[in-house]
């Protein structure tokens, strides 16, 4: 058995056993609960006691049945919601709302329709007070990465869903935040466009290391991507099980479909999910 | 206010030739029904569309004339400047703090079905016959719908869109102004129009209560004394000036939220 939380050395410090104090994590969710009261009916425990570290620089999925919490634990985290129960903490900061440390990237892209992609994507620098010029051209640079060159002028109206999710991706890496929260972020596109944009994710981040927290629906999307795997269960949404994904990195998507280790975290964790008893056994 | 042109597929091909005359060609189809009826009628207080169209003329080529009929223009575009001022700010304020929301509603609920004309009476105890009571009039008058589609545009605007510009560092003012009003335009704007023909409404009516200067003084005056040619002459420069505030306010609006817009023009281009 894993343990139910991550310790608090990361995959980057090396092995637990060295004695030295380990940096705080980047992400330290403690306690969390959320009770959403609604008229009428019973206040509604949406997710309870959910206590999770995460490392500087780790990329972690969340998985779960639909309605088990993982939006609500991505709003907890970006400061969006104030939990009822619980802190978060980002470098040992106890968090009081949004900041842009932590850039999210929801899966209803919410672009600022009045504006151009590039407009989009510098309205956040434009706002931290970087000149228009310098903002425009890192603005090229980030449309460059996600693939939309030439769609400069683009209003959000004329661009497909997946370009839609380029840019807003391209607008929250903009202003460089440390974490990204990502919920669902390739849910609503067709299998091609996922997977490119899931390779285009992984390079942005084998780049530059930022801490990624990434809501999905998708087993082998999260295994595919992920350090960790964060498996929760339903009604209220706690957490299930932690399952560290040892593969190696850089990953290439062919050769992890034919891999026996990829497979079987898959085909585990699907099951995890699907017959759900508390004490479901992880190999 | 402004004419329709041509829908469906049945007419869409006329519709590509006629389309930018459509409203001249509802004017014009306007007039000879005018002509037709006053001629069949043959009463003295309705002339004939000629007889009314000769005499706008007489009324703009007058000086008095021009300069009420500028006077009323001048009070209607302050009462409104004036409103829009006031009531975006008002209405996107409710639609996101819902103390103000709910210390505000009732207020709005309980004037809304007020005509604001019949306040005029009242309003001039106070402020007297002059410009200030009319102008106020006019501006109680269009602050409501304004007020209204700021209200329900702020409050439509999506959570994520707001919460995108918190992660960025805004603060709830800059949040209100760089994302909510921007967001929201295309319904202020609905409500600007509702507000501009209403402007031009209670302009014309505040002047009928307080006979000093201006378009309806113009228009009541050659009522009392039944000079029917200048009633309805008066009453054609009235709409021609609607028609015009409005064709100039949508294309204002057009180059301000041409992002939202889904022109309509566009399918008939297809045929
Ligand atoms: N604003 C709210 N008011 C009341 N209940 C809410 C609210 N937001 C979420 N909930 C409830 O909390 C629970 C968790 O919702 P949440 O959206 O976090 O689930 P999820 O895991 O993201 O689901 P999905 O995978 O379908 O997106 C659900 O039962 C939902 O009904
Ligand atoms: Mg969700």
């Amino acid at each position: 058995m894993r343990p139910l939380t991550m310790p608090r050395d990361s995959i980057a410090n090396g092995p637990p056993a060295v004695p030295v104090r380990a940096a705080p994590p980047m992400i330290a969710i403690q306690g969390v609960s959320q009770t959403f009261k609604t008229a009428g009916r019973k206040d509604h425990l949406a997710i309870s006691d959910i206590n999770l570290d995460i490392a500087d620089g780790a990329f972690v999925s969340i998985l779960g049945p639909s309605g088990c919490g993982k939006s609500t634990l991505l709003y907890i985290v970006g400061g969006f919601v104030a939990p009822t129960a619980g802190i978060v903490k980002v470098k040992d900061k106890a968090i009081t709302g949004p900041g842009p440390d932590r850039g999210p990237v929801f899966q209803e892209f919410a672009l600022f329709p009045w504006k151009t992609v590039l407009g989009n994507v510098i309205y956040g620098l434009r706002q931290q007070g970087v000149p228009r010029a310098e903002a425009e051209e890192r603005g090229h640079k980030l449309l460059a990465m996600v693939g939309l060159k030439g769609y400069e002028a683009f209003y959000p109206k004329e661009l497909s869903g997946g370009m839609k999710q380029r840019v807003a991706i391209a607008r929250t890496l903009a202003y460089n935040p440390s974490v990204l929260l990502m919920d669902e972020p390739f849910g609503a596109l067709d299998a091609h466009t996922r997977t490119r944009l899931q390779n285009d994710l992984l390079d942005i981040w084998e780049r530059d290391r930022k801490t990624v927290l990434f809501v999905t629906h998708a087993v082998d999307e999260a295994v595919y991507l992920s350090d960790k795997v964060i498996v929760m269960s339903r009604s209220p949404g706690r957490i299930k099980k932690v399952v560290d994904i040892d593969l190696p990195r850089p990953r290439r998507r062919a050769e992890l479909l034919l891999d026996v280790h990829y497979q079987k975290y898959v085909v585990d964790i699907e099951r995890l999910i699907e017959d759900a008893p508390e004490d479901a056994v992880h190999p | 206010m402004s004419a329709v042109a041509g829908d469906g597929t049945a007419t869409a091909r006329i519709g590509i030739s006629i389309a930018p005359f459509a409203p001249l060609l509802a004017c014009l189809g306007l007039l000879a029904a005018w002509q037709i009826g006053a001629l069949l009628l043959g009463t003295d207080s309705i002339p004939t569309a000629l007889d009314a169209l000769r005499a706008v003329p007489d009324i703009l080529g007058d000086r008095s004339g021009l300069a009420n009929i500028l006077d009323s223009i001048r009070r209607m575009a302050i009462g409104l400047a004036s409103a829009v001022v006031v009531s975006i700010p008002l209405g996107l304020a409710m639609g996101r703090v819902p103390a103000v929301a709910s210390f505000f509603n009732p207020i709005l609920m309980v004037t809304y079905p007020v005509p604001k004309a019949a306040l005029m009476p009242v309003i001039m105890l106070w402020l007297g016959v002059g410009d200030l009571s009319k102008t106020l009039v006019i501006f109680l008058a269009v602050t409501l719908p304004i007020i209204y589609h700021s209200f329900e545009g702020a409050k439509a605007v999506e959570e994520k869109m707001i919460w995108s510009g918190a992660a960025m560092g805004m603060s709830r003012l800059q949040i209100m102004a760089r994302i909510v009003l921007p967001a929201a335009l295309p319904e202020i704007l609905a409500g600007c129009r509702t507000g501009l023909v209403l402007a031009l409404i209670t302009m014309v009516t505040s002047e009928m209560i307080a006979r000093k200067s201006g378009a309806g003084n113009i228009l009541f005056n050659a009522l009392d004394m039944g000079q029917y040619d200048t009633v309805f002459a008066m009453i054609i420069i009235i709409g021609a000036l609607g028609i015009i505030f409005d064709a100039a306010f949508d294309r204002l609006r057009r180059a301000l939220v041409a992002w939202s817009d889904t022109r309509q023009d566009i399918p008939l281009s297809f045929s």
